[in-house]
């Protein structure tokens, strides 16, 4: 099982260490990579400062596990990681990463889209956006 | 024992991430129902999954000893 989750943001120095761990495979000619980062959404007088994600963590696993598979049966790919926070992620602060990696350019977009779209929409995480004011709101993915 | 495993909005209502229920065997509708009048779940927008799947709350099934259950409210990945 690959390990997905990590304790707060996810660090520009972690993603370009994963972008170096690529230099010894020589059968990959693409990269893509999605990042998402935490925005400061304006909720009525207040905005959001952080979010704080939980997951189901045995579910999660066992539905990225699918994801991935479903994805090297789809596209191409050499190789494909998945990261996501937990715990608190501030504003400008980065909370999931996909690194998808093929021989060639076209694949890896349309697999970078997919893959995202599906830890949307399949995977059990929950964020509970912490306003200015100390309130909170549940996140909810449209 | 039937575990009952509580997410985000939910968890909040039941003060716990989860409980367990000294049962041997219910159905998911008794379950629903129970848990229903402990928290009034009915409000919230939410899922279930039975031993990690996801399956229609409208569902007939029965929920036997060391299955696990867990009430999903919306993902909120990325």
């Amino acid at each position: 099982m690959k390990k997905v989750f990590l304790e707060g943001a996810i660090s520009p120095e972690f993603i370009a260490d994963s972008i170096a761990k690529h230099q010894g495979k020589h059968s990959i000619g693409a990269h893509n990579i999605f990042l998402g980062q935490v925005r400061a959404d304006e909720v009525g007088d207040n905005k959001v400062v952080a979010i704080e994600y939980t997951t189901y963590e045995e579910m999660a696993n066992e539905k990225l596990h699918e994801i991935r598979e479903a994805a090297f049966e789809k596209f191409n790919l050499t190789c494909l990681h998945i990261y996501h926070s937990l715990g608190k992620v501030g504003v400008g602060e980065i909370c999931i990463f996909v690194f998808v990696s093929s021989p060639r350019r076209k694949q890896v977009y349309e697999a970078t889209e997919w893959l995202v779209n599906q830890v949307k929409e399949h995977v059990p995480i929950f964020g509970k956006e912490i306003l200015d004011n100390a309130d909170h709101q549940w996140k909810v993915n449209s | 024992m039937i575990t009952v495993n509580y997410f985000g909005n939910i968890a909040e209502a039941t003060q716990s991430d989860s409980e367990t229920l000294d049962q041997k065997s219910m159905s998911l509708e008794e379950l629903l129902n129970l848990l229903d009048s402990k928290y009034d779940i009915r409000k919230f927008q939410f899922q279930v999954a039975v031993n990690r799947k996801i399956i229609p709350k409208q569902q007939v099934l029965t929920i036997s000893d060391s299955d696990e259950v867990a009430l999903l409210p919306p993902f909120a990945g990325g």
